[in-house]
């Protein structure tokens, strides 16, 4: 396997956002039957080192591109382009006024009587714009819109963060 | 003359020989091995046909150290030199032993690497060679059984042990002379026990209550690959917390208020037996005759639903991580298809009853408990020597604890997070926080909070030689990567110079099972404290910068482009902002940097027109870009 080659190459899937996740979680069991360390236990030192770069590289592959938010990243990095740069902060006024809503929303939720239903309702919205986004990202950049799809990266990173905000006030909230 | 057989280099001479493996279950009371015969895996009795190896060494003058059942004898007659729970003392530094306290009644010395040595009649002995006695008597045992030399060995470790517990149980094996195929988590090898009997595809949760620790995995099993989704627990939490419940109970109901040490054991003694015989009855007498005390109390009776209101809230704690083992594997209790359990406490009828509840499906437990971790090793070994050729079995575990860096202000920089799946290589950059910084210490540490002491330090490191660059041009990429056992190895470059250190992370101390524990419930207790903790460090830290920049600025230039009226307001404020600093408030660090840049902002721009004017200075107007 040619670790200097992208991850949608060696996991043997088509280099865009829509991807099949069986196939992706297939073949990435099929390759780490191959390349995994423990099929290398009893080899030499370099076959055992080789097995620890290969499955290293396939376990970041499979987590870049089994992320939504992180195939987008990762797409729009193989065109040389960097979406989240801290120098790339300009977002539009709406959506930022929509995050400030959402925020102060999930600030008051502890205190809001049926809790439960509050974060449930929270986070299927948030499912909503997460999945909403990923179809705007999908569109422009198989349209070759890379700047438009760079917009909807960032906008899905903002939405991403909410939901594992969300989530960790869920974890404490019903403990 | 019969012809000699020589086979190619590489491979066998007879091809359809098995390889002989081991799994060993390295445990704190007791250990065990087991191999795979006939396709069944099974554990290996000594020549008397017992098969748990207590997990006792006696070391004795000029003879052979005694391991097990013969050591265990003499555990009071020569407490000592008869070494037991070596396992506990595992990558510990001799501060982490000291807190273990009253437990262990062992001479420490400490030896030049930090490790804390047992003083015996067979002179000064580490905790790794403890362990490497007992390992070498179950690797003796298995080739006694087997008829030949091993292969190597699958060798279980607790899923919550850290860089240097597993170093040091890799260590002991290695010093007994095995050579070690992998270290497996124990709660991994009890799934694949099970899952390998039952050959099944789905979601497993393996629930692991020892005497001393909680260890609960989740796993997801499909066509032979066992996937690691998540692992947690609580390194302070077994059994030994029911009996404790329940000796608190009766010196409640007898009015005892102070115990010493013998009536201690007593009580505790008698709350086991109690616990245990409530899994076949529903009550069951407490009898003090023996009591070790003048005025001895009343015998007592204990109902199983008196037991079982005792049990929950310990069972509570357990059932929590559970769930919390659930949500990071982004799972509900009903995608769980099998619960496994292991460990002793799991007898207990009452962890049974509530753990079927919360998953409303009755656990597994045709396995004993004790040995199922030994024969998912075992399973392991014979996979990973080769034996079981189209068979395609194969584990894929996560790392238990995060690894970070300490960055600026003491704070701690998450490269890898908990519960990603290893084998995992992963860079960070950083870079030079003052200009002309030529070296850079690298400390690497693992955890869960945000703050460098409240973390495990696991190696410290320097690089020198960056060539002198302005703060924060310098690029260091720091490259962490784990192998399939979890073992850490560092390197460290500097990206436009090429200068490079490496490490592998060998550490000679470790944590504390109260201090994983509590490093582990407290980042989940403690993230407010934390976020507060983190502004304020990042806000001193800025602090620093600013006040760093401004002192350079003001040697260089203040005396030549400010009034000395201007120099005194800019001081002023300086010292204004080294109190905010030194205080506790990150508001009020955060408003005077502010105030401070407010004050040097047209000292900053003189600086830069000037800088501009002598960068022109002589140059033709049509040079300039």
């Amino acid at each position: 396997m040619d670790l200097t080659k992208d991850y949608f190459s060696n996991l043997g899937l088509p280099c865009r956002y829509q991807i099949d996740m069986a196939v992706l979680a297939d073949t990435h069991r099929q390759l780490q039957q191959v390349h995994h360390p423990d099929r290398f236990a009893a080899d030499t030192d370099a076959a055992q080192r080789r097995a620890v770069q290969t499955a290293s590289y396939l376990n970041q592959a499979y987590a870049v591109l089994r992320s939504p938010l992180r195939r987008a990243i990762y797409l729009l990095e193989l065109h040389g382009m960097e979406p989240l740069a801290p120098t790339n902060t300009s977002m539009p006024m709406d959506f930022l006024l929509q995050q400030m809503q959402l925020r102060e929303r999930m600030e008051a939720l502890p205190d809001i009587a049926d809790v439960e239903a509050g974060l449930e309702q929270m986070a299927e919205e948030l499912l909503a714009m997460h999945k909403q986004l990923q179809t705007e990202f999908a569109a422009a950049y198989d349209d070759g819109q890379l700047q438009s799809a760079e917009v909807a990266v960032r906008k899905l990173q903002f939405i991403d963060k909410l939901q594992q905000e969300c989530n960790d006030l869920e974890g404490r909230l019903l403990d | 003359m019969a012809l000699l057989q020589i086979a190619e280099p590489g491979q066998s001479a007879k091809p359809h020989q098995r390889k002989l493996a081991v799994g060993i279950d390295l445990g704190t009371t007791h250990s065990l091995v087991a191999t795979v015969r006939s396709g069944r895996a099974e554990t290996l009795p000594d020549s008397k046909g017992v098969h748990l190896l207590p997990s006792v060494v006696r070391y004795r003058l000029d003879e052979l150290p005694q391991v097990g059942a013969k050591a265990l004898h003499h555990l009071v007659d020569d407490a000592a030199n008869t070494i037991m729970s070596a396992k506990r003392l595992m990558g510990r530094g001799l501060q982490d032993v000291a807190r273990l306290g009253e437990h262990m009644p062992y001479m420490f010395e400490v030896c030049d690497s930090g490790m804390p040595m047992l003083r015996t009649a067979a002179g000064l002995k580490s905790p790794v060679q403890v362990s490497a006695d007992i390992l070498r008597v179950l690797s003796q045992r298995g080739e006694a059984s087997l008829g030949a030399e091993l292969v190597g060995a699958v060798i279980t470790v607790p899923a919550y042990f850290d860089d240097a517990q597993r170093q040091a149980t890799k260590d002991a094996a290695t010093l007994a002379g095995i050579q070690v195929l992998r270290l497996l988590n124990e709660p991994t090898a009890a799934a694949v026990a099970y899952g390998l009997d039952n050959e099944q595809d789905g979601t497993i949760a393996v629930f692991d209550l020892g005497g001393g620790t909680f260890d609960i995995s989740i796993l997801r099993m499909q066509k032979g690959v066992f996937e690691v989704l998540s692992t947690g627990g609580d390194s302070a939490l077994g059994g030994d917390d029911f009996d404790h419940a329940i000796a608190n109970w009766i010196c409640e109901q007898r009015d005892i208020n102070e115990l010493n040490l013998s009536q201690q054991r007593f009580l505790l003694r008698q709350s086991r037996s109690a616990k245990e015989s409530l899994s076949q009855v529903e009550t069951t007498v407490l009898s003090f005759a023996g009591w070790p005390g003048a005025s001895c109390p009343l015998d007592m009776e204990l109902t199983r639903e008196q037991l079982n209101s005792l049990l929950d809230p310990v069972i509570a704690k357990t059932l929590r991580a559970t769930k919390k083992a659930l949500r990071d594997a982004s799972l509900v209790v009903d995608d769980i298809s099998q619960v496994v359990m292991v460990g002793g406490s799991t007898r207990a009828l009452r962890v049974q009853e509530r753990v079927a509840e919360l998953f409303g499906k009755p656990p597994l437990t045709s396995i004993d408990p004790d040995r199922v971790v030994a024969l998912g090793a075992a399973r392991q070994a014979d996979v990973l020597v080769g034996n079981q050729v189209g068979e395609e079995m194969l584990l894929l575990d996560v790392l238990p604890l995060s690894l970070g860096l300490e960055t600026m202000g003491g704070l701690v920089e998450k490269v890898i997070d908990r519960n990603t799946p290893i084998p995992v290589a992963r860079a960070q950059e950083f870079t030079t926080y003052q200009d002309g910084q030529v070296a850079m210490a690298i400390h690497v540490l693992q955890g869960e909070r945000d703050l460098v002491p409240d973390c495990r330090s696991l190696a410290r490191f320097e690089l020198r030689g960056i060539p002198p660059m302005a703060a924060g041009a310098a690029k260091i990429r720091v490259t962490f990567q784990v192998d399939a056992d979890g073992l850490l190895e560092v390197s460290a470059r500097e990206l436009t110079s090429g200068v490079a250190t490496a490490v592998q992370v060998k550490p000679s101390y470790g944590l504390s099972e109260q201090q994983i524990a509590d490093m582990i419930k407290a980042s989940w207790s403690n993230v407010e404290e934390d976020r507060g903790a983190r502004s304020l460090r990042e806000q001193q830290v800025e602090a620093d910068r600013l006040l760093e920049a401004i002192t350079v600025a003001m040697q260089s230039d203040g005396e030549r482009l400010l009034t000395e009226q201007e120099q005194q307001t800019i001081v002023v404020q300086m010292e204004a902002l080294i109190v905010a600093r030194n205080d506790t408030d990150h508001h009020a660090i955060a408003r005077q940097i502010e105030v401070l840049a407010k004050a040097t902002d047209a000292f900053a721009q003189r600086r830069m027109d000037d800088s501009i004017k002598r960068a022109l200075a002589g140059k033709a107007v049509d040079n300039i870009q």
